[in-house]
C-alpha cells in the first residue's frame, strides 16, 4: 500500500525526534553513508541510520513504533563521522530509541537487559566462574553480580530514575 | 526653495505585500520641500519611469527620490531617468524600503511602515540639499591582461587580441594550458583534449597581438580602471629562454629527480624539465630545488678543471644543450625580473585545484591503488606515466575492478559544502573510456546522485548505463586496505536498502575543486572578494557575471566557481567582451562622488595622508604652504580623508555635511 503523506504526521515525526536529540534529521540528504558503514544494517537490521531517517522523514513515526532495528544500534558513532551533511544519525537512531521506550515499545530483547540491569546491575551477564577459575582469577569477579548490597544499591537508582515510570521492574 | 519629488514603488508584493505604499506616499506629500508624490505599481517599468520624466519636463520637480529597492541595481536606472529628461543626474536620491523595511520586518508591517516614512524623509532631507555635479573623464591604455593561462585565459586573451587590442597572458607555470593540458579526452564528446587544446595554444603563442608571460606572476597592481599599472615577476628559469628551442638534450640527461606535477605526482621529471610535450611556449627550466648541482656546477660558479684532462668540466645539462643555451657560469637573480606593463583591464583565469586524497583518511588514501581523478587522468592519458596503459600502481599490472567515489570533499559539510559540477560527468568520461578499452573491465560508480544537467550530458549517462557500468546510489563510507594489491569497498546500495561490498583493485576518488592557494594575495592585489564558497566573488551572481567589485576587473573560469570547459569558454569570451567596453570606448568615466580638498580652509597637517585606503592623497605646495591635494582617479569616495580633517577641508561631494545633517535631523526628530 501506498505510503499516505501527511503534513501533520510528518511534522509530529520531526518534532518528536528533534525533542528527543535528533535535531539533525532535516539535514539528510539520503546519501546513505552512514547505513554503509553501520554494523546494525550490516547485522541485518534494515530500517537504521538512513531508512530509519526517510521513514521519520516521510511521519512513518507511529507505524514503526515497534522496529526492532533502532536497537541494533551500538553507538557506535561511525556514521557521525561519515555524514557529509553533519546530520549526526546516531542521534536520530537514539532519539527514536526514547520515542520508543517512552511508549512502552521496546524490543523483548531491551525489555531483558533492563529487567537484568535491575536485578544484578549487568545488562548482559554470563557466568564465567569456571572459565575464571581455570585461569588462576578467583571465580567471582568483584563486581555487583555477587554483592547484594550494590544490588540494593542499583535498583535504588533505578526505582528512583525515569527508567522505573516505564513499568519493566 | 528645491522642488522634490517623491515616487513610491509597490515592486508587486516585495514592498506592498508588507508596507503600506499608499501611507509613505500621503506621508511624504507633508514634507517639507516635497511638492508631488506619487505611486506606482513598479518604478522602474515604463509607466512608472514616465511619471518621473513628465513631472522633471513640465517643471513640477528638479529633485527626484525613488523609495523603492536597492541602489545597487536601480540607482543608474533612475539616474538615466533624470538624465533623460534633462535634469542632472546627481539630483536623485533613493531611499531603500525594501532591504530596510519590507524585507527584515515582514512580521510587522505596521512597524515597517513606520520605518519606511523615516528612510524617506531622510532621503527627501538629503535630496532638497543635492548639488549638481558632473561627471570627468580620464584616457584609457588600450591594452588588457588576462592572469592565468589555462583554457578560460587562453580564449579570453585570443578574443581580446582578436578584437584588436595587445593582450599580455601571464600564466605562472612555464606553458600555458592549466588543468585541461592534463585531460586524457572531455565529455561529452570524448575529443582528444589535447588534440582540441594544443592548436588554440599555438594560436595564442603566435598570435601579434598577445604576448605571452609565462612562469611569471603578479608582484604588484597599481591604479584604476584604464590606467593599471601591473609589476610582473618573470621567475628565474637558469635558461635562456631566447636561445631555448625546446629540444629537451638537457631534459634526456639531467640525474636531478622531483615529483611531476603535470603527471599529478603519478611519475618524476628531471630537475631540467619541459612542462609537458606540446607546452607553449616549448622552453626549458631549471629547477633549482631538485638541481644536482652535476660537476660542482653551482650556478654563477667558474667551471671546476679535471684533474685527468685538464678541460673544464661542465654539468651534464649545459654540455648536452645544442643552443647554448644553459650556462651555469651566469650569477642568475634567484628572484627573477620585474616587468612593469600597463593595461587598462584585467581578466583573472586562475582557475583551481582539486583536493589531494589525503584529505579523506576513512578513504585508504595510504593505499597505492586508491587515487584522484586527475591522477587516472593522466593514467590513461597517451602522454601519461604508463603511455596510457591502465595499470595498478601497486604492480604494475591491469585491474579487474574499479570503482568510483563521488562527492569526496564537496556536498559535504567538513569540507566543501557546494557541487563541484564535472565530477559526475568526468567520473562517467572515464568509466566509459576504460569500458570501450577494456570490455572485461568491472566498474561500479557510487553516487549521492547523478548531475548530469549540460547539453547532451544527460544522453551520455545513460549511454554509460547502456555499457554495463554499474551505478549504485549511496555514498561510500569506507574502505578497507585488504592487503598491497586489493581493498573492499563497503557502500550502500539504495534501491536495495542493504549494504553492498566489492573487492576492487582500484578505487578513484572524485575529489573537490577548490579554489587555488596564491588566490588570496591575488585578491589583495587586485582588490577582489571571496564567495562563501572561497572563489571569486562576481559583481552579481546573475546580472553581473563576469564584472567584479572592482572596475576593471573581470572573471573567467573556476576561479569564479567549478565548471567544464564549456561553461569556461562562455564565461571567458563573455569576460573578454566586457573587458574590450572601457578599451573601445577610449575613456573611462570618473563619478563625481569623491573628495576633493579647499585648499584655502586646508592647514596642512597631513592627516589625511596615511589615512587614505587608497593612497589618493598627497601634499602638494600652494602658495609657499603644504596643502592636501586628492588625485581624482585614486580617490573612491570612501569619505575616510572627510570625516578626519580637522579642519573641515575636505567634502565628499554627494555627501556634504549640510546633507548627511538633514538625513540626521529627519530621523532623530
Ligand atoms: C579529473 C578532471 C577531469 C575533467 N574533465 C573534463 C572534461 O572532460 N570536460 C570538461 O568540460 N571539463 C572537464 N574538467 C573541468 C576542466 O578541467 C575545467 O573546466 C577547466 O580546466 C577550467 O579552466 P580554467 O582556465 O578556468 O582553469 P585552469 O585549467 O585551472 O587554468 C588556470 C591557469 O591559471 C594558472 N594560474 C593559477 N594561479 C595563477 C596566478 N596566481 N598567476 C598566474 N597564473 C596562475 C594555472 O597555472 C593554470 O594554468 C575536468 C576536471 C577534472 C578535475
Ligand atoms: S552509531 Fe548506531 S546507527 Fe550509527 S553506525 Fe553505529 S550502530 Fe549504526
Ligand atoms: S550519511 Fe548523513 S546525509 Fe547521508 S543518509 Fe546518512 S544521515 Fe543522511
Ligand atoms: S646541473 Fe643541470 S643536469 Fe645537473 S641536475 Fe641541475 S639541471 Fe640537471
Ligand atoms: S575619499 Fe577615501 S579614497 Fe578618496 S581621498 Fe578620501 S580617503 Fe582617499
Amino acid at each position: 500500500m501506498a505510503i499516505q503523506l501527511s503534513k501533520d504526521k510528518i511534522d509530529e515525526a520531526i518534532n518528536t525526534i528533534i525533542e528527543y536529540g535528533g535535531d539533525g534529521i532535516q539535514r539528510c540528504v539520503q546519501c546513505g553513508a552512514c547505513s554503509s558503514v553501520c554494523p546494525g544494517v550490516q547485522a541485518g537490521f534494515p530500517v537504521l541510520c538512513r531508512l530509519l531517517i526517510k521513514k521519520l522523514q516521510d511521519g512513518l513515526l507511529e507505524d514503526i513504533i515497534e522496529e526492532q532495528s533502532s536497537w541494533g544500534c551500538q553507538n557506535c558513532n561511525r556514521c557521525t563521522e561519515v555524514c557529509p551533511q553533519g546530520v549526526r544519525p546516531q542521534e536520530v537512531v537514539i532519539a527514536f530509541r526514547r520515542y520508543q521506550a517512552n511508549e512502552l515499545a521496546f524490543s523483548t530483547s531491551t525489555v531483558s537487559a533492563q529487567m537484568q540491569l535491575h536485578d544484578i546491575g549487568h545488562a548482559v551477564f554470563t557466568e564465567a566462574g569456571e572459565l575464571r577459575e581455570g585461569v588462576g582469577l578467583p571465580g567471582k569477579a568483584p563486581t555487583s553480580a555477587y554483592n547484594e548490597k550494590a544490588q540494593e544499591e542499583i535498583q535504588a537508582i533505578l526505582d528512583n530514575s525515569p527508567m522505573a515510570e516505564l513499568g519493566l521492574f | 526653495m528645491a522642488k522634490v519629488g517623491v515616487y513610491v514603488c509597490h515592486c508587486g508584493s516585495n514592498i506592498a505585500g508588507v508596507i503600506d505604499v499608499e501611507a509613505v506616499r500621503a506621508f511624504a506629500e507633508t514634507l517639507p520641500d516635497v511638492v508631488v508624490s506619487r505611486k506606482d505599481l513598479f518604478m522602474c517599468s515604463d509607466s512608472g519611469q514616465e511619471l518621473i520624466k513628465q513631472d522633471i519636463k513640465d517643471g513640477v520637480v528638479d529633485r527626484v527620490v525613488v523609495a523603492a529597492c536597492t541602489p545597487r541595481t536601480h540607482e543608474p536606472i533612475f539616474r538615466g531617468v533624470c538624465e533623460s529628461a534633462g535634469l542632472n543626474k546627481y539630483l536623485f536620491e533613493m531611499a531603500n524600503i525594501r532591504d530596510q523595511s519590507s524585507w527584515v520586518h515582514p512580521q510587522d508591517p505596521s512597524g515597517a511602515t513606520e520605518k519606511a516614512k523615516m528612510v524617506v524623509s531622510s532621503a527627501v532631507g538629503k535630496a532638497a540639499r543635492l548639488k549638481p555635479l558632473e561627471d570627468k573623464f580620464v584616457d584609457v591604455t588600450q591594452k588588457a591582461m588576462v592572469v592565468g593561462g589555462g583554457v578560460g585565459g587562453i580564449f579570453s586573451a585570443l578574443e581580446l587580441a582578436n578584437m584588436g587590442y595587445k593582450t599580455y597572458l601571464v600564466e605562472k607555470d612555464p606553458s600555458i594550458g592549466g588543468v585541461m593540458a592534463q585531460l586524457d579526452k572531455t565529455f561529452p564528446t570524448n575529443d582528444c583534449s589535447a588534440c582540441i587544446l594544443t592548436p588554440v595554444m599555438v594560436e595564442a603563442g603566435s598570435h601579434p597581438n598577445i604576448e605571452l608571460m609565462t612562469y611569471s606572476e603578479i608582484d604588484d597592481v597599481e591604479g584604476f580602471i584604464g590606467n593599471y599599472n601591473v609589476k610582473v615577476r618573470r621567475k628565474q628559469t637558469y635558461i635562456d629562454w631566447k636561445k631555448c628551442t625546446g629540444c629537451g638534450a638537457c631534459v634526456d640527461v639531467c640525474p636531478g629527480k622531483a615529483p611531476d606535477k603535470f603527471d599529478a605526482g603519478l611519475s618524476k621529471r628531471s630537475a631540467a624539465y619541459i612542462h609537458f610535450p606540446q607546452a607553449v611556449p616549448k622552453k626549458a627550466v631549471v629547477d633549482m630545488d631538485s638541481c644536482l648541482n652535476c660537476a660542482g656546477r653551482k650556478i654563477g660558479s667558474e667551471p671546476k678543471t679535471s684533474k685527468k684532462t685538464g678541460e673544464p668540466m661542465y654539468a651534464p645539462c649545459e654540455k648536452a644543450c645544442p643552443a647554448d643555451a644553459v650556462d651555469r657560469s651566469i650569477n642568475y637573480n634567484p628572484e627573477g625580473e620585474i616587468v612593469e606593463v600597463d593595461v587598462g583591464t584585467i581578466v583573472v583565469a586562475t582557475g583551481y585545484k582539486v583536493m589531494e586524497k589525503d584529505c579523506f583518511k576513512e578513504l585508504a588514501p595510504q593505499h597505492s591503488n586508491v587515487m584522484t581523478a586527475l591522477q587516472l587522468e593522466r593514467l590513461i592519458s597517451a602522454t601519461g606515466p604508463t603511455g596510457g596503459k591502465l595499470l595498478k600502481p601497486s604492480n604494475n599490472e591491469k585491474p579487474k575492478t574499479i570503482n568510483f567515489v563521488s562527492c569526496v570533499g564537496s556536498r559535504d559539510v567538513n569540507h566543501h559544502t557546494y557541487c563541484s559540477r564535472v565530477c559526475c560527468m568526468y567520473m562517467i568520461k572515464q568509466a566509459r573510456l576504460l569500458k570501450e578499452k577494456y570490455p572485461d573491465l568491472d566498474i561500479y560508480m557510487h553516487f549521492i546522485d547523478v548531475r548530469t544537467a549540460g547539453k547532451d550530458y544527460d544522453e551520455y549517462y545513460t549511454g554509460a548505463r547502456r555499457m554495463g557500468i554499474n551505478f549504485l546510489k549511496g555514498k561510500v563510507g569506507s574502505i578497507q586496505t585488504l592487503d598491497d594489491d586489493k581493498m573492499r569497498v563497503v557502500a550502500y546500495d539504495m534501491e536495495h536498502g542493504e549494504n553492498v561490498e566489492i573487492e576492487s583493485d582500484m578505487v578513484i576518488l572524485a575529489t573537490a575543486i577548490e579554489q587555488t592557494e596564491s588566490a588570496k594575495g591575488l585578491a589583495q592585489k587586485l582588490g577582489l572578494q571571496f564567495d562563501g564558497s572561497g572563489f571569486f566573488k562576481e559583481m552579481h551572481p546573475k546580472l553581473g557575471p563576469v564584472e567584479t567589485a572592482t572596475q576593471g576587473i573581470y572573471l573567467a573560469g573556476c576561479c569564479q566557481g567549478p565548471k567544464d570547459i564549456p561553461d569556461t569558454v562562455s564565461q571567458a569570451k563573455g569576460a573578454a567582451a566586457a573587458a574590450a567596453v572601457p578599451l573601445a570606448q577610449g575613456k573611462v568615466k570618473i563619478e563625481p562622488i569623491i573628495s576633493e580638498v579647499h585648499a584655502e580652509k586646508c592647514s596642512g597637517c597631513g592627516i589625511c595622508v596615511p589615512l587614505c585606503p587608497y593612497s589618493a592623497i598627497s601634499m602638494k605646495t600652494f602658495a609657499d604652504r603644504p596643502r592636501a591635494e586628492i588625485d581624482i582617479t585614486q580617490c573612491k569616495g570612501c569619505g575616510v580623508c572627510t570625516a578626519t580633517c580637522p579642519s573641515a577641508a575636505i567634502v565628499l561631494h554627494g555627501y556634504e555635511e549640510e546633507q548627511i545633517m538633514a538625513q540626521i535631523a529627519a530621523l532623530t526628530s
